[in-house]
């Protein structure tokens, strides 16, 4: 009835297009890519900095109490990262917030210390749940929101502390933090238990089974019967949770809390989270990679301080491996996907 | 609307088509040998299509054949594979197609949502990305040329817009002639190509004829254009010529429509599958499985059915009959108006907003959706991880999932449906359409649901895949589940179900029981006036 399909008169048929190059299996190789650039920076300034470097204080200042509020702060972003919630601009303003009222309450207002904290954990929680609220229920852009609310808390807590430093906290409170438990201070086995306890909700729980369906797909997690926006929303309030938490912890071992430094940690927790793509779990955001990456991250900041570059090194190289490491991830995932 | 055949309008194209195929002819566009692989598929394969000018050429095929692909290679989203060439009145397109040089060869698209910002003005919607500056060292731009430059075409269109008024507030004919004089105010007069993709979605059927009209005016100017869709018998009426895709290929190409109609088209579109299956014994047994009552969604108005176990019904019809909103809301994946349904003494409330099918599921209904990477499965997460999470919370204690009867589960359901390759840790992405579908299914048969409510369960997927799947759902039925199948496949449906329920424009308008087969649904959802047809339950 009608022509049959034919290549038209004239035009000799094309050659069938290359077989492209089978993938290389980006996996192995590059999961623990990360750890060799590790062993590499340490095997370097073991040899230039022998004397100062190769040290138990070297060991102690990079997996020491410094690192703590960050452990806490990327396990809060990971929360809602975890979700599909890629940018919560707020979890450093929430530590900040949280690690200004306990000063302000104990040393200003005479509370005791434990009163003081449940009412920073309280409040980070608070502003959490506001924070899902607007997200989730209102839906209203995630920057915007966790953008605002960071800069607010900022706001409301340098008004709290007077622009000031506020120290004076008992003795005794810093206990919670500092106290040696196998050679580390406390504070750093907090970090340890938090991390693995994450890695085990996500790899093993239906709860964390339902997070990583609602990170990768929300109209298919509702199809499969999770309650997408439960998570969602319960997903910002334990990253408020975590980030008093974690407040109240360092603010202990300090004794003190400058509420200008809270700007500071932004750009350090994104980058571990986003650097723990690339360790481990490739091309996925994992509990285990991101509290590597921290510690990666802080060696070579501490190695270059220690061959007595200045002090701006360290937005240099947080900014730096930032850019590499969500480059290097993103590229993983296009290959593996 | 009865929009007369645009051929008998156009003679002149008439004569220039009589001299298609020979080498002195000149094409307005001549594709040959184009393909196009993403991965490891091969979604278009050796495509040749020619369209003579001043045609209306016609584009049809399933969801997913690759049409759009085909059409984001003509505008340059896509990059084709190399061997393939795209010829303009006989001279080639550099490839990928750079946007300009379509423009400047007279090819334009109008996309499905017509690409309009509602909240510009006409004039400021049709010049877009063309805005000429004022003067020599002005950046501002000339309104008034501009505005008398769209009126202008419009006026050749022979529609009188006010250039000034938001597009937002204009109705639906006029948006699609906005589009339309953003596609053609380039054109000299005896060129051009303009491709509607899926363009007449958005518009009401007394719109359609006025849609019609201009793009008459469009061909009779010496334009040719080629109109992509799923209206059959919209096609058959204008086109004067049809080219039919099927996975990736054609079928055939430049089909007179004189020649053809709805159901011949159907059959090019859904192909003969090679493996023909014969309807099995059924296995409906005198116990309900499922009762709907006044479910209302979309165009349907108080549609009723009880579905008995281990029954197979079948709903079908044109695009936006209703079939599917109806498969949908029994999923739990749309918000009906009106309705309940009942499972194994389980009311369910259709009309609720769901937050999660949590409540579907444990009233044991499962719902294979249509799109699978959307709504069906998360490509980034493995075959085991997709094929359980229906199950994770019910299965599995509230702190430890357990990798005892994961691993069983989709151990079993591998094997069952023969998913390859065999390996639960591998990302639902990397596996082939075919595979990807049978996980999608293991997913919810795993679940040994009482009501199973499929969308297209076989649609992109290869032979041998379908008749796993054809196999695992009367399985499923043998084992007493009711099953509602929303499809336009008349292959799949006449092989599986007990009753095909055919819906138009929102009505029931017939209901095939007894021996079905192919062409009597295929007539039952394009016949023009529909009669009733009912046969006797062949015993």
């Amino acid at each position: 009835m009608s022509t049959r399909q034919q290549g038209a008169p004239g035009v000799k048929p094309a050659a069938p297009p290359p077989r492209r190059s089978p993938r290389l299996p980006g996996g192995i190789a590059s999961r623990y890519a990360i750890l060799v650039v590790w062993a590499a920076m340490i095997a370097v300034y073991g040899t230039t900095e022998t004397s100062t470097f190769m040290s138990w204080g070297t060991f102690h200042s990079i997996f020491g109490s410094g690192q703590q509020p960050l452990v806490f702060m990327t396990m809060a972003l990971l929360c809602t990262v975890c979700v599909g919630e890629f940018v919560d601009l707020s979890v450093p303003g929430v530590f900040g917030f949280a690690a200004t009222i306990v000063p302000v309450l104990v040393v200003n207002h005479g509370w005791g210390v434990w009163p003081a904290s449940i009412v920073a954990i309280v409040g980070s929680v608070a502003v959490g749940a506001v924070n899902a609220y607007l997200v989730v229920v209102v839906g209203v852009n995630t920057i915007v929101v966790t953008l605002g609310m960071s800069t607010f808390l900022e706001g409301i807590a340098l008004w709290m502390s007077n622009l000031n430093t506020i120290s004076g906290l008992p003795s005794g409170f810093s206990d919670i933090a500092t106290e040696p438990v196998g050679g580390m201070p406390i504070s750093f086995w907090y970090g340890v238990i938090l991390v693995l306890a994450f890695a085990y909700i996500l790899a093993f729980t239906p709860l964390g089974r339902h997070m990583r369906f609602v990170g990768a797909s929300r109209e298919v997690s509702r199809l499969s019967g999770v309650r997408v926006n439960r998570i969602r929303f319960g997903s910002f309030v334990f990253a408020g949770l975590l980030s008093g938490v974690g407040a109240v912890i360092a603010v202990a071992g300090l004794g003190s809390y400058n509420p200008t430094t809270t700007d500071t940690y932004l750009l350090p927790v994104f980058a571990s989270v986003f650097l723990g793509t690339a360790i481990i779990e490739t091309g996925r955001f994992n509990p285990i990679g991101t509290w590597i990456g921290i510690y990666f991250l802080n060696t070579g900041i501490f190695g270059l301080e220690l061959t007595g570059v200045a002090p701006w090194v360290s937005d240099v190289f947080y900014g730096g491996v930032l850019v590499i490491a969500v480059t290097v991830s993103t590229v993983l995932h296009r290959r593996s996907t | 609307m009865t929009p007369t055949r645009a051929r008998s309008r156009s003679s002149g194209a008439l004569g220039d088509r009589e001299v298609i195929g020979t080498v002195t002819d000149t094409q307005r566009l001549e594709v040959t040998h184009l393909s196009k692989t993403f991965g490891s598929a091969r979604v278009l394969r050796n495509i040749d299509l020619q369209i003579a000018p001043g045609e209306l050429h016609g584009l049809v095929g399933q969801n997913g054949c690759g049409k759009s692909t085909l059409v984001k290679i003509l505008s340059g989203i896509y990059t084709p594979d190399s061997g393939g060439s795209i010829t303009v009145d006989g001279q080639p397109l550099a490839l990928p197609v750079r946007p300009l040089d379509a423009r400047a060869a007279g090819v334009a698209v109008v996309h499905q949502s017509l690409g309009l910002v509602d909240d510009r003005t006409v004039w400021e919607n049709v010049r877009l990305g063309r805005y000429h500056a004022a003067g020599r060292f002005s950046r501002r731009i000339d309104t008034r040329a501009e505005k008398l430059a769209v009126e202008e075409v419009l006026t050749r269109l022979g529609r009188s817009l006010n250039v000034t008024d938001k597009v937002g507030s204009l109705s639906s004919q006029d948006r699609a002639a906005v589009a339309i004089a953003r596609a053609m105010q380039d054109y000299r007069s005896g060129r051009g190509l303009i491709i509607f993709d899926e363009s007449t979605r958005a518009l009401t059927k007394s719109a359609r004829a006025q849609f019609f009209d201009l793009v008459r005016g469009v061909i009779d100017s010496g334009a040719s254009v080629l109109l992509i869709s799923h209206q059959l018998e919209e096609v058959v009426q204008v086109t004067d010529r049809v080219t039919v895709l099927r996975d990736g290929a054609v079928v055939e190409t430049g089909i007179p429509t004189s020649e053809t109609d709805e159901a011949g088209l159907t059959r090019l579109m859904l192909g003969r599958h090679l493996v023909t299956h014969e309807r099995v014994d059924t296995h409906v047994r005198d116990e309900t499985a499922a009762r709907v009552r006044e479910l209302t969604v979309r165009s349907v108005r108080e549609f009723d059915l009880d579905l008995r176990k281990g029954e197979i019904v079948g709903l079908t019809g044109l695009v936006g009959s209703g079939a599917v909103a109806v498969a949908e809301a029994l999923g739990g994946a749309r918000q009906a108006r009106l309705g309940t349904l009942t499972v194994g003494g389980t009311p369910l409330d259709l009309r609720q907003r769901r937050a999660s099918t949590e409540d579907f599921i444990s009233a044991g209904v499962a719902y294979v959706a249509e799109d699978r990477l959307e709504q069906g499965l998360a490509a980034q997460m493995s075959v085991a991880d997709n094929l359980t999470l229906p199950r994770v919370r019910s299965r599995g204690g509230r702190m430890r999932i357990g990798g005892a009867w994961q691993a069983e589960e989709t151990a079993a359901m591998i094997a069952k449906l023969d998913i390859r390759p065999p390996d639960p840790r591998k990302p639902v992405g990397m596996l082939s359409g075919g595979n990807a579908q049978k996980v999608l299914l293991a997913k919810w048969l795993a679940g040994q649901p009482d009501v199973l409510v499929l969308h297209e369960p076989t649609q992109a997927v290869d032979v041998g895949a379908r008749q796993d799947i054809i196999a695992a759902i009367r399985e499923a039925a043998a084992g007493g589940c009711g099953v509602v199948i929303a499809s336009v496949d008349a292959a799949d449906l006449a092989v599986l179900c007990d009753r095909v329920i055919v819906f138009r424009d929102g009505q029931v308008t017939a209901e095939l029981t007894g021996h079905l087969n192919q062409d009597d649904i295929i007539h039952a959802t394009f016949g023009a006036p529909v009669e009733q047809i009912k046969k006797e339950a062949a015993g």
